[in-house]
């Protein structure tokens, strides 16, 4: 604030690659270089300087999220060593609200983007399919907080939930039939419904009106 | 009337002289243009003076911190994004509500409990508590205010003279001038709208109670020193409707009240506060009503209806968040107000948080510290504006009324429309994330398995 009100080119590059406002880049940009404490990048370590995320049952998911290729949309899988400033703000933008006045493609785009970042926290090893393993493993972590569940239950739960996305997306399933995994497709349709739009965005305060006030 | 000393005395007469004079033509300077509703603009001038002078001492700051190789430190602000105080159960209950077509009270792990954690934890890494007090970047210009600066270290010398003399002028200049106005604009009111009272019901009753009013508003704006822009004047309430606006201090009813006859709506209170109430209903009507009252809704609905089915008497001004909120955003509304079915006119405030910060936090602040604070402030900048006035629609219930009312605002005024109470500011929000919160989420998991199980 009090800098010159031309964009420089590089704002202006990012504002339409990213969608997000000159002023949300500022600001965001200020987060990074707090976090990466004035680096150009941010390695994994960087993420444990925020004591509020050390509460979150699945900060090791999100944290990888952040390194995921595919979100980074470099590669269709493996983990990326450090990422810089344009790579933070693509994930960021995953969480971006969606703009009320698009059309109804865009809108579906938007959400199928959303869905594709949870899809590729559940989905693990990268293969286009949610096994019942990486299904367990999320259910563990989640449930991690609490001492007094044993992994039994944990994985008992994981399996009762897994069976009810199977029915779900495969119908009645035969006895020795065996269930591989959910695919993005599958994952799409038990989406179907649930107004996700407004559940995975962020808010950003508006600071623009406060020179308004003059 | 002066304290004739032996010696010194010619001084201590001269020094007392001109201290009376000073503060009468500064009385005058403010009081005149008060009654007549027009402006000398010295408060504009005053505002633009001030301004330069912040840009001078941030420079200063700037060059200083840099010599001296000091982190500068930025004023603690709101942060970059807008966080819902809600709880797991809440959401995770309305993320399962909408999706599944399962009975609520079978609920088990879903894909869909993820989204909670997830969003939380970007929320975190966005911006979060502890992190955002402090970052070594540009320093927003500095008002002068220690209470807004954590950078108040040694600089300068010209510097700190500088902030000793804003302290000097607020407190022993500004605060006293203040409180005189102050106390002249609340007493005249009182006088003002009881000796209103006395006259019979008509046209010139009416004359007077609205000049009278006004008076003793426009001389409250300037005891706290508020310097507001109006826009979209023509969009003023009219008889008969009801004002709606977003709150964030009391000040807020004296800013809107300053231009405008309004009919005020609230709970009587004892002491000072009553006894200007008391006075005021003599003058016109307002719509008091007692402690018992309040809780009932229908008693309160049925005298609003009353009141605006009148066309004759004034529009009513409600703050339907019911509390104040720190000027970010804007609560929900409650809907009572809506239900009536007048013509609203919806009107935002905001606040400019450069001059001194207006929100008023009444966990933390009692009232008259509130208005010390106020009173020693720079000066208070706002902005108002009035939207176009809007109905209830034929098919609309009036909760979704007021949420269309409660964004227009929000848009208008450049908030966050967030959708949660604004009760929730004295209860204790839950903490993202403690350890409780993890096994709350585990508990209602498992706890609901082993009841399947059971059964």
């Amino acid at each position: 604030m009090g800098s010159s009100q031309s964009m420089s080119e590089e704002v202006r590059e990012l504002v339409g690659k990213t969608g997000f406002s000159s002023d949300q880049i500022e600001q965001l940009h200020r987060r990074f270089k707090q976090l990466s404490g004035n680096q150009p990048t941010i390695r994994k370590e960087n993420f444990n300087n925020i004591p509020d995320l050390e509460l979150n049952p699945i900060r090791s998911k999100i944290i990888r999220a952040f390194f995921d290729n595919r979100n980074l949309r470099k590669a269709p899988s493996g983990l990326a060593d450090e990422i810089n400033f344009e790579d933070f703000l693509t994930i960021m933008s995953y969480f971006r609200p969606i703009e009320t006045n698009v059309g109804e493609e865009q809108l579906e785009h938007c959400r199928k983007e959303k869905l594709r970042f949870l899809f590729h926290m559940y989905d693990s090893d990268s293969d286009g399919r949610i096994t019942l393993e990486e299904y367990r493993n999320v259910v563990e972590e989640l449930l991690s907080g609490n001492p007094h569940i044993e992994k039994e239950s944990a994985r008992s739960i994981a399996d009762g939930a897994m069976m009810e996305a199977a029915s779900v997306c495969v119908g009645q399933m035969q006895p020795d039939q065996v269930y591989e995994g959910i695919t993005f497709d599958d994952f799409l349709k038990i989406w179907q419904g649930i107004d996700i739009e407004t559940k995975m965005h962020v808010r950003f305060l508006n600071m623009e009106t406060i020179a308004l006030c003059h | 009337m002066f304290l004739l000393l032996p010696f010194n005395s010619l001084i201590v007469n001269l020094l007392g002289i001109s201290l009376t004079v000073l503060f009468t033509l500064l009385l005058v300077f403010i009081i005149v243009p008060a009654i007549f509703g027009v402006s000398f603009g010295i408060r504009k001038l005053y505002m633009k003076t001030l301004l330069k002078i912040f840009a001078w001492a941030t420079l200063r700051m700037q060059r200083g911190a840099k010599e001296k190789n000091h982190q500068l430190y930025k004023p603690y602000t709101n942060g970059i994004i807008a966080k819902d105080p809600t709880s797991l159960e809440e959401e995770i209950k309305e993320i399962r509500k909408s999706g599944s077509n399962k009975a609520l009270d079978t609920p088990e792990f879903e894909l869909s409990d993820i989204f909670y954690f997830c969003r939380k934890g970007m929320e975190t890494i966005m911006d979060d508590e502890v992190t955002k007090r402090f970052s070594a970047e540009e320093l927003e210009s500095w008002n002068l205010l220690s209470r807004t600066n954590y950078n108040f270290q040694y600089i300068s010398l010209r510097l700190t003279v500088l902030w000793g003399l804003g302290v000097l002028i607020r407190y022993c200049f500004l605060l006293p001038l203040r409180i005189a106005l102050a106390f002249t604009g609340v007493s005249l009111l009182v006088v003002g709208t009881t000796m209103v009272g006395y006259l019979p019901n008509g046209r010139f009753k009416e004359f007077m109670s609205k000049h009278v009013h006004l008076m003793c508003y426009r001389i409250c704006v300037r005891a706290l020193t508020a310097i507001i822009t109006y826009h979209d004047r023509e969009n003023r309430p009219r008889n008969g409707g009801i004002c709606v606006a977003n709150h964030t201090s009391p000040i807020d009813v004296i800013i809107l009240a300053s231009d405008g006859y309004y009919a005020m709506v609230g709970q009587i209170h004892g002491g000072l506060m009553g006894v200007i109430q008391r006075a005021m209903v003599k003058a016109c009507p307002h719509v008091w009503f007692e402690r018992s009252e309040v809780k009932d809704r229908h008693l309160v609905a049925e005298r609003l209806t009353e009141h605006v089915q009148d066309k004759s008497k004034l529009p009513i001004l409600i703050f339907p968040e019911g509390t104040c909120i720190n000027n970010t955003s804007v609560m929900m509304f409650k809907k009572g107000s809506f239900e009536i079915g007048a013509t609203v006119y919806p009107v935002a405030i905001k606040y400019d948080p450069q001059f001194g910060d207006a929100f008023w936090n009444s966990s933390k602040y009692g009232m008259v510290t509130y208005l010390l604070r106020m009173m020693t402030s720079w000066a208070i900048v706002c902005s108002v504006w009035y939207l176009p006035p809007m109905t209830r629609e034929a098919n609309e219930d009036a909760v979704h009324f007021a949420n269309r009312v409660k964004s227009a605002i929000a848009r208008q005024g450049g908030l966050v429309d967030l959708l949660w109470d604004g009760g929730l500011k004295r209860e204790k929000v839950k903490d993202t994330f403690k350890e409780e919160q993890q096994k709350l989420y585990s508990k209602m998991i498992v706890g609901n398995h082993e009841d399947r199980s059971r059964s």
